[in-house]
């Protein structure tokens, strides 16, 4: 198996190899942020996210920590800290996973076919349950009033997936030392 | 029963014998130098015995230290007692065993439970022969708890004992043992009765106890008492246990039916239902939430069961075909209720009978031998024999072997090969004489490593002798070490002692490694319960104590009361001082020779400038005595950075393990990693709990967002009202919002001023938490909801809940309201009232409050956390709300006192007195009691939600003397990875698994090789552009330069082709906004590559030892500049090894056919969890899922492994260790497999 440390630059590597708006915090490989866009077929086709990564120092054995920045209105996210409750990121995790399997797999996945029998968004989930349509409508209205591209900061246009957040804005290097675990 | 003889003559001869040898005791052990001193360091129970013992020696100056006094004034006792020869030190109060002292027993408890403790405190122990592996026995019962232990030993203490016994100082010399030892085992627990017995011991003197142990007895004698221990009745436990040099045996027989109670102190495994069919058999599967841990054959209970109601009946049920999520049972269930929804399922664990045989028979009879290391699979057979031989040598010469005289182990091997000639079974087709002479050469010596480990074993065996907990050892066991020998022949002059106190360490080791030893330069990480026994051992060892020699011990921590009950070197007058100080200052007085520094510094990235380069350079070998995985991650990339050998250890109740890290020899710490522990997944824990971890979960986060977060959000506001405001503006996102709400209700709505108001405020949050959220929770999801897809929402493991109803007369209500209302008093620094911990009267006061009724919202969301919905509608745009609240704080702020501010307070677990774990466990319980979850007591809500980490003595002690042996090895400096052994063990079933460490990956490119071990050189500071052509000539493209986890170049980013012209070391500075301090030589750079045919290589370390010291133009980097690379890489390569993984698999057909079920002592191997250790079962699993993903083609169900299922044999399981690796050699294993 190879390093953790090596995983990182991989699938960091992988993801933007991929064609993913990938936004590094002062060139930090620990957290960043990668522009998502939800699925067609999907009341949330249309709305963009920016989704904060977090891969803890123990990346891969342990998950990364997935959440949306800009509100969405989904039984499994929570609205108020955008956190994710996925199984398969959270749970059923494995090292044999990777960021791309993540933003190909996982997330739309999840956007497809919300799980309402476990929610994390309680309310959006009774809706779902109980009125589809005024369900889908509520997202399609969460979409249009927090998931344009203008609210997570992006140009209309595509930018270069190197423009880094600001490098002075997230000044902090000892913890990148401190993030230093790999044989 | 005879009369004993008159203890009397004996004492008195021992006692002309110390004041013969008064010209001995120049150098007494500082706490025994002189009164003042005893007065300051006794613990106060014992001081009343003291003071009487100092008239005393005030009044007779025949006595040289007040010990000796003591002992005179015991003898005395003695004579007007005639207690059978049993002569009682100190005056303890042994009138009714006082109930458990939770403080300073929490994390033995956490192994045993409060049952067995009992059982402990109620059991007396003989230890017999007070050498090394006496004192250490003695050591680990009395700091376990039993009644009383009583020392046996007739002999006198020799130099020779210096090399094992831990209390013995050379003024000892002379004494008789077990008075040696006493006074310094009794201080380490006053509750136990610790006392002597120095005369020639009777069969009936053993009907005194409930478990004798030998550690220094003849076969004949140990046989006659052995068969009046087997006989009577009850029976008493009888160990013989032994070490003779790197050799070591033990024999247990506990009775002719012996009822153990708990085989393997796992909890009762639990399954959530799903189905049941009416079926015969009948087909149970339970939810996929978690996996089942049954077994064939284990018998279950039902309960909750909806529908087929006949499984209620509380009767156990044997399983059958026990898979991840089904099993079956064998009952026609055709005719039983129809399954509708609910139950649980819970094993039921049974008692075992064992029928011991008595000695006599298992000597001719022994039955399978419990096995340590399987590259040694026939070495206890003749183990058996050799100790026999050994036993009728010295009755016939009255003397061991000695060391480097051959005629004695010629002598030894003629006896053996005499015996085994005349076995009529068993008989061994080979002696194997060299192993003998091995043997018969170390014969006399007890080594503390090996004292250590059976010290551990055997203490772990009597405390289940008396308590029934865990599996005893059954019958033999036998242990050898013999590769810690030095590698290189030695001369047999090298064995003759010195008249040291390590001569019986020379007499195995000779006296070249000795000087080793001594001059070793040694680091110590840590100084708890693994530190204090690795001090003990290598002060013994004589480790660090020549002349070049010096011992660094580095810890933090202060010593608190629950350390007491195993970190042996630490008093209960030590409490609130530097760990690392008190143990270097009892270490150095075991040995003063001991060259020894103590250090108050965690290890870590913070502290490179006390541990800087020069001292790692220095160092020759590194002990980790670590309590955590990150600490442990971080000494290892030291290690592997300077080349320092590492030797690892951990310990997880009755489990221990241990793991070499050798430089080029084996893998290091950090190349294979346990999975993270799993977390219950949030929606569970705000909402859907379902057992009382959940629970527990939820109440710590309560807590510490009511006591912890929110005061000090608060206290930010109070300092700042204008900077913090205008940042919670900026954020201007639903959680700046969230907290502004909550900063407000602290401030506003819920504010305290008087105890009354605390006690009204914890009644509306037991109404809000326990009655209000359920409501609007069924409000949303009714009892009757169905999901989109028409199936019932409310179904397992999801339980569906009932709001509480508050009762004052409730005491588990009134405790919440208690615990919560004293804290909150505490945050506003209100003062408590009296009556506020006086039931009646707390119950009245919340009584008088009427709490206002709840509708719930319609349409509004559910309460999935501790949100406030005071002001929530989700259409609302948080900008404007937080304007709102800002205006609101405001108006607080001009009604607050002046200079007011909160008091936060952190979540402390090891205080009873402080309502932190009171109002945990009611929030848990309460919660518990909204789902129907079965409550906890606090003490087991203090385990869960405190994360205590089991720890008993006895696995410590072992897993000290397992790393000490393979000391011996590093020291010497020249064994092969052969040599070496990483073990795991579990004293509750016992398991002893030992292998190989595993040899470092090997790279391969072009005609280069390297592991992780190696580094290329790479001189000057060389630009980015450079250090890329500098690979590109070895035909490596890099693509990615790291620096810690920042990223100096990506060939990605065309902004990083700028940096191409910097020096490397200014880009770290930079853009990773490093700085070398000028004790760093070295600067950290990874790089990943690719070869040209853009296949991934790891490439080695670069260490560049510049002298760009001149040419770096910085005056930050003084001496060094850029020093060191490296070049990580797996791509393609990795993946590419996947799957050639399961390519072979599925040709070589290792599917489910191959079923193996593995015995119960390696399934319980998986029960480890892994946070405290380095080295463990989820690691394993890690390896097994990868196997078993690699046949399922589910990636979802990655962990989802069945062991049953694994291709494993039981030779490969040996280890966890092994079983890290297990998916590059099970290949080759299965390669083989096929072939044949």
């Amino acid at each position: 198996m190879s390093s953790p440390s090596k995983r990182r630059e991989m699938d960091l590597m992988k993801l933007m190899m991929s064609d993913y708006k990938v936004e590094m915090i002062n060139d930090g490989m620990q957290e960043f942020y990668v522009e998502f866009h939800g699925p067609s077929g999907s009341p949330y086709n249309g709305g963009v996210w920016r989704i904060r990564v977090e891969l803890p120092d123990a990346y891969p054995y342990k998950s990364p920590s997935i959440g949306f920045v800009n509100k969405i209105y989904h039984p499994n996210v929570d609205e108020m800290s955008g956190s994710v409750c996925l199984d398969v990121i959270n749970q059923t995790w494995s090292p044999m996973f990777d960021l791309v399997n993540v933003f190909e797999v996982f997330l739309p996945q999840l956007l497809l076919y919300p799980n309402p029998s476990d929610p994390l968004n309680g309310e959006a989930a009774a809706l779902m349950m109980r009125d589809r349509a005024t369900y889908e409508q509520r997202v399609k209205e969460y979409c249009e009033r927090y998931a344009k591209p203008e609210h997570i900061g992006a140009t209309p246009e595509a930018k270069s997936s190197d423009e880094e957040l600001s490098e002075e804005e997230y000044a902090s290097s000892d913890e990148g030392m401190a993030g230093e675990a790999d044989p | 029963m005879p009369l004993p003889p008159l203890p009397c003559s004996l004492h008195l001869q021992s006692h002309t014998f110390i004041i013969t040898h008064l010209p001995c005791e120049q150098q007494p052990k500082p706490p025994k130098a002189t009164t003042s001193h005893c007065s300051a360091f006794i613990p106060a129970p014992l001081l009343s015995s003291f003071s009487l013992t100092f008239v005393s020696i005030l009044s007779s100056s025949a006595y040289s230290s007040p010990f000796d006094a003591l002992y005179a004034s015991k003898k005395e006792s003695c004579n007007s007692n005639d207690n059978n020869g049993v002569s009682i030190t100190m005056a303890m109060d042994d009138s009714n065993p006082p109930d458990i002292d939770e403080d300073l027993h929490s994390r033995q408890l956490a192994v045993y439970g409060r049952d067995t403790m009992r059982r402990l405190f109620a059991s007396n122990v003989l230890i017999s022969g007070m050498q090394g592996l006496g004192v250490e026995i003695a050591k680990n019962l009395v700091l376990a708890g039993v009644k009383s232990v009583t020392l046996h030993d007739e002999g006198t203490v020799e130099l020779w004992d210096l090399s094992s016994n831990f209390v013995f100082s050379q003024s000892d010399v002379g004494k008789n043992r077990a008075l040696a030892c006493v006074q310094e085992l009794q201080e380490l627990n006053n509750a136990v009765l610790v006392s002597t017995l120095t005369t020639k011991l009777t069969k009936e003197q053993l009907s005194d106890f409930q478990a004798v142990v030998f550690t220094d007895i003849t076969l004949e004698k140990a046989i006659e008492f052995n068969d009046y221990c087997h006989s009577h009745q009850p029976p008493i436990a009888f160990i013989k246990a032994e070490v003779r040099g790197l050799f070591g045996s033990v024999f247990c027989d506990f009775g002719p039916e012996f009822t153990v109670i708990d085989v393997d102190g796992e909890e009762p495994h639990t399954g959530i239902i799903a189905s049941i069919s009416n079926d015969n058999p009948s087909l149970v599967s339970c939810v996929d939430d978690e996996r089942l841990e049954f077994q064939d054959g284990d018998l279950v209970v039902f309960s909750e069961v909806h529908g087929m109601t006949e499984l209620n009946d509380g009767h156990p049920r044997k399983i059958k075909n026990a898979r991840s999520y089904t099993f079956t049972l064998e009952e026609d269930t055709t005719n039983y209720g129809v399954y509708q929804k609910g139950g649980i399922v819970t094993q039921v664990k049974q008692p075992k009978v064992l029928n011991f045989k008595p000695l006599k028979e298992a000597l001719s009879d022994p039955g399978d031998f419990l096995l340590s290391d399987f590259s040694k699979f026939d070495r206890s057979p003749f183990l058996h024999l050799a100790f026999q031989a050994l036993d009728k040598f010295l009755c016939e010469v009255g003397r061991y072997p000695v060391a480097g005289i051959e005629e004695d182990a010629q002598k030894l091997i003629s006896i053996a090969s005499r015996m085994n000639d005349d076995l009529t079974a068993g008989r061994l087709e080979d002696i194997n004489p060299k192993l003998l002479r091995c043997f018969a050469f170390g014969a006399r010596a007890v080594l503390n490593p090996m004292a250590a480990m059976f010290g551990g074993i055997v203490g772990q065996e009597v405390v289940k002798a008396c308590s029934g907990k865990f599996c005893p050892l059954f019958q033999f066991f036998y242990f050898d070490s013999v590769e810690s020998l030095p590698s290189e022949q030695l001369d047999p002059n090298d064995f003759a002692p010195l008249n040291s106190r390590y001569d019986a360490q020379i007499s195995v080791f000779g006296c070249k490694l000795q000087k080793k030893l001594e001059d070793a330069k040694v680091l110590v990480v840590g100084s708890g319960a693994l530190g204090c026994e690795f001090l003990k051992n290598l002060a013994l060892m004589g480790v660090s104590c020549g002349g070049q020699g010096k011992l660094t011990i580095t810890d933090d921590d202060v010593i608190e009361k629950s350390n007491l009950s195993r970190q042996f070197l630490f008093r209960d007058w030590n409490i609130g001082q530097a760990k690392s100080t008190v143990a270097a200052a009892s270490a150095a007085s075991i040995n003063p020779q001991l060259c020894i520094e103590a250090l108050q510094n965690r290890v870590g990235p913070e502290t490179e400038n006390v541990f800087d380069d020069t001292f790692w350079e220095n160092l020759t070998v590194v002990i980790n005595a670590l309590d955590n995985v990150n600490a442990r991650l971080y000494v290892d990339q030291r290690c592997l950075y300077f080349q320092k050998p590492l030797l690892e250890s951990g310990t997880l109740g009755a489990k221990c393990n241990t793991q070499m890290i050798i430089p080029h020899l084996s893998e290091n710490y950090g190349a294979s990693r346990d999975p993270p522990e799993k977390q219950a997944p949030m929606c569970t824990v705000h909402s859907f709990p379902h057992n009382i971890d959940h629970c527990l979960t939820w109440a710590r986060s309560e807590f510490e967002g009511l006591l912890e977060k929110i005061p000090t959000e608060v206290n930010a506001y109070l300092s700042n009202p204008g900077e913090y405001t205008s940042s919670m503006r900026k954020a201007g996102d639903a959680q700046a919002r969230d907290t502004l709400e909550r900063v407000l209700e602290c401030l506003g709505r819920e504010r305290c001023e008087t105890f009354q108001d605390c006690v009204t405020w914890a009644r509306l949050k037991f109404e809000d938490y326990f009655a209000n959220r359920v409501k609007q929770l069924i409000y949303t999801f009714p009892e009757d909801a169905a999901t989109s897809t028409g199936a019932p929402f409310w179904s397992a493991p999801k339980r569906f809940p009932h709001p509480l109803q508050f009762l004052s007369s409730d005491p588990s209500n009134l405790h919440f309201i208690m615990a919560a209302s004293i804290l909150r008093a505490e945050i506003f620094g209100i003062p408590v009232p009296d009556w506020a911990k006086h039931p009646r009267k707390l119950a009245k006061a919340v009584d008088e409050f009427v709490v206002p009724e709840f509708h719930p919202k319609t349409d509004a969301k559910i309460v999935t956390d501790e949100k406030a919905t005071s002001l929530s509608s989700s259409s609302i745009d948080d900008a404007a709300v937080i304007d709102e609240l800002v205006a609101k704080l405001r108006q607080c702020l001009g009604m607050m006192p002046p200079n007011f501010r909160m008091k936060p307070i952190q979540f402390e677990k090891d205080d009873d007195t402080n309502y932190h774990m009171d109002l945990i466990a009611a929030l848990a319980n309460m919660r518990a009691r909204n789902y129907g979850i079965p409550e906890v007591e606090k003490l087991k809500a203090k385990f869960i939600a405190g994360r205590i980490i089991p720890a008993i003595a006895t696995s410590t002690a072992m897993a000290t003397g397992l790393v000490c042996l393979e000391l011996y090895k590093v020291l010497d400096g020249i064994h092969k990875v052969e040599d070496y052994r990483n073990t795991f063990a579990n004293l509750a079933l016992p398991l002893f698994s030992m292998a190989e460490p595993v040899p470092p990956k090997v790279f391969k490119h072009r005609d280069m090789s390297w592991t992780v071990w190696d580094r290329w050189v790479l001189k000057g500071n060389p630009t980015l552009r450079e250090l890329v052509q500098w690979l590109k000539d070895k035909g490596l493209n890099a693509y990615s330069i790291s620096c810690g986890s920042c990223l100096l170049f990506n060939s990605m980013f065309p902004r990083h082709r700028e940096r191409m012209d910097k020096k490397v070391v200014d880009l770290a500075r930079e853009v990773a906004k490093l700085e070398i301090p000028p004790y760093r030589r070295h600067l950290d750079v990874v790089v990943a590559c690719e070869d040209d045919e853009d296949n991934d290589i790891d490439i080695p370390l670069v260490p560049n030892t510049a002298n760009s010291v001149q040419r770096g133009r910085s005056k930050f980097f003084p001496r060094a500049a850029f020093n060191l690379l490296r070049f990580d890489k797996v791509r393609k390569k990795d993946i590419c090894g996947e799957i050639l993984v399961v390519l072979m698999l599925k040709q070589l057909g290792v599917l489910k056919g191959a079923i193996i079920s593995l015995p119960l002592h390696l399934t319980s191997v998986y029960g480890v969890q892994h946070s405290h250790f380095p080295f463990s079962a989820p690691r394993l699993r890690t390896i097994a899922a990868t196997l078993q993903i690699s046949l399922s083609p589910d990636l979802t169900s990655i962990y989802d492994i069945q062991y049953s299922y694994l291709p494993f044999s039981t030779p490969h399981l040996r280890t966890i260790a092994a079983a890290t690796q297990i998916s590059l050699s099970l290949v080759d294993w299965l390669l083989q497999r096929s072939s044949l």
